[in-house]
């Protein structure tokens, strides 16, 4: 079996006293679609974050292809965190640039592609989630589901072998909920990129998902393919997929 | 209360970090320089001409304070040395700053601090960037060096505010008032008030970026790293000249120059 590209080894993270999260074991495989879900507040974001770089573990080790990033160089870390694109809850658009240079950014800072390359591999991006027509306009100028598109573009302008989805669908109406969701699948399966999603869409959960990761009382609870948790009787997830209180 | 006094002195230290680790990055040329300079030009064009007006007040303020004092003793034509001291030496310097403080300070801390709070901050640092280099440190350079181009010029504007309030309210003509100025304005003077903005524009840039870079939870926060540059700003600005004033007294007394 191949290695996987992330891996959570006993992860714990506490703020201050309280545990967001406490000894987590996760692993992504290649090209692997991960669904992670639970009730708000389990450590679901953390959980995110702490694969992007962006939160430190407490306790544990978070390895990206077996190299753990804080023993790293800065050079190598910057490195490591690059093979990754990541669209936030809240989509995080730099709210003082205009549509095309959001996805401009990351090119310009990172990239050694020239201006006019720049351009053209921004438009293509903006084309493939039909934002193109609105790349003068600001962030605050266009639709929820349009940043939302315009969020996955940027995540994607560095071409990342991971892309990590902090609830890309979350109120959204279900056309543009499922529009984002094949846009994902699509650029996945064409780029063979591993994926992580956040979602509390089940159906969207059930669609996307290689495995589905339950997030409960600060662990990772059960682990299994969609077949099998959809078959799963064991609680707390069972309640929770019936939308019960007692998950 | 000692957990509030752990928390006030950890916070000073981590503030005083930040400080020098931006100061160090100002120096390793990683930084955009059409960055700097959009900034620069960015606070100086934005914060003109409330300085011009500050500045332009504050010497008329001082002119009219001194001619009533001065005027029973019959030394009106040393008003305008009187006067252009001062506010070179402690007024003009101390308020500009204060506005400043209020203008760009709180812009600053509220714009970093919904960066921050949208997560527009980890976004940069997510695609491979660092947010220090990117965001804080072109405003930080930018902040100190117009800030200091604005007090300079706010104080320049201070002596023809103090002329002009001289020629209306006290009947003395330009020519008078300058007269004594180079007399009574010395060059000990006129540094101290340089230093003083120097010092002022360290102080507006380091606690606006650290409080707008430090801001958590949503925009009650952003709300309380603005309230909290606010009145650190003034606070720090005025212990500040307390400070420098008290260093350069020393300095001059040693030198046999006071």
């Amino acid at each position: 079996m191949a290695s996987p590209i992330i891996e959570l080894d006993q992860v714990t993270v506490r703020f201050g006293e309280s545990p967001l999260l406490e000894d987590v074991n996760l692993q992504l495989e290649e090209g692997q679609c991960l669904v992670l879900l639970g009730p708000s507040g389990e450590g679901k974001t953390t959980l995110l974050k702490l694969m992007a770089g962006l939160q430190i573990p407490t306790k544990g080790r978070v390895l990206i292809h077996g190299i753990n990033p804080e023993e790293s160089s800065r050079k190598e870390r910057k490195k490591l965190f690059l093979e990754m694109g990541m669209l936030f809850q809240k989509n995080a658009l730099f709210d003082s640039m205009s549509v095309l240079e959001n996805v401009l950014f990351p090119m310009r800072e990172i990239s050694d592609l020239t201006e006019s390359e720049q351009h053209r591999l921004a438009s293509e991006l903006l084309e493939a989630v039909e934002l193109d027509h609105v790349k003068a306009l600001f962030p605050h100028e266009i639709s929820g589901g349009m940043q939302k598109r315009l969020g996955i573009a940027r995540a994607l302008s560095l071409k990342p072998r991971i892309v990590l989805y902090d609830d890309p669908t979350a109120g959204l109406d279900p056309i543009t909920s499922k529009r984002i969701a094949k846009l994902i699948k699509d650029l996945s399966k064409k780029e063979n990129v591993s994926t992580v999603i956040i979602t509390n869409d089940m159906m969207r959960a059930f669609q996307l998902a290689d495995n589905i990761v339950f997030v409960w009382n600060k662990q990772v609870d059960m682990i299994g393919s969609p077949e099998v948790a959809k078959s799963s009787q064991k609680e707390p997830f069972r309640s929770f997929l019936r939308g019960e209180n007692r998950a | 209360m000692f957990k509030t006094i752990q928390f006030g002195l950890e916070s000073l230290g981590e503030a005083v970090l930040f400080f020098f680790h931006l100061m160090g990055l100002s120096f390793t040329g990683q930084v955009n320089g059409g960055q700097i300079f959009d900034q620069i030009w960015k606070v100086f064009l934005e914060s003109l001409p409330t300085t011009m007006l500050a500045g332009f007040f504050v010497g008329g303020i001082m002119t009219v304070q001194f001619s009533m004092q001065i005027e029973a003793f019959g030394a009106m034509s040393y008003l305008g040395g009187l006067a252009t001291s001062a506010t070179f030496r402690e007024v003009g310097p101390l308020l500009i700053a204060f506005l400043l403080s209020g203008k760009i300070g709180a812009f600053t801390a509220a714009e970093l601090g919904t960066m921050k709070v949208t997560e527009q901050i980890d976004a940069i640092r997510c695609l491979g960037s660092d947010p220090l280099i990117e965001v804080i440190v072109p405003r930080f350079i930018g902040i100190i060096v117009a800030s200091l181009f604005l007090l300079v010029f706010g104080l320049g504007l201070s002596v023809t505010g103090g002329m002009l309030m001289a020629y209306f309210f006290a009947n003395i003509n330009p020519d008078e008032y300058i007269r004594h100025i180079s007399s009574i304005v010395t060059i000990s003077s006129i540094f101290s008030g340089l230093f003083k903005c120097l010092t002022f524009s360290f102080v507006i840039a380091g606690i606006c970026t650290y409080m707008g870079y430090s801001t958590t939870g949503g925009a009650r926060g952003v709300g309380l790293s603005v309230i909290r540059t606010a009145v650190l700003s003034m606070v720090s600005i005025v212990v500040t000249d307390w400070l420098t004033s008290f260093l350069f007294n020393s300095v001059l007394q040693s030198m046999g120059k006071l």
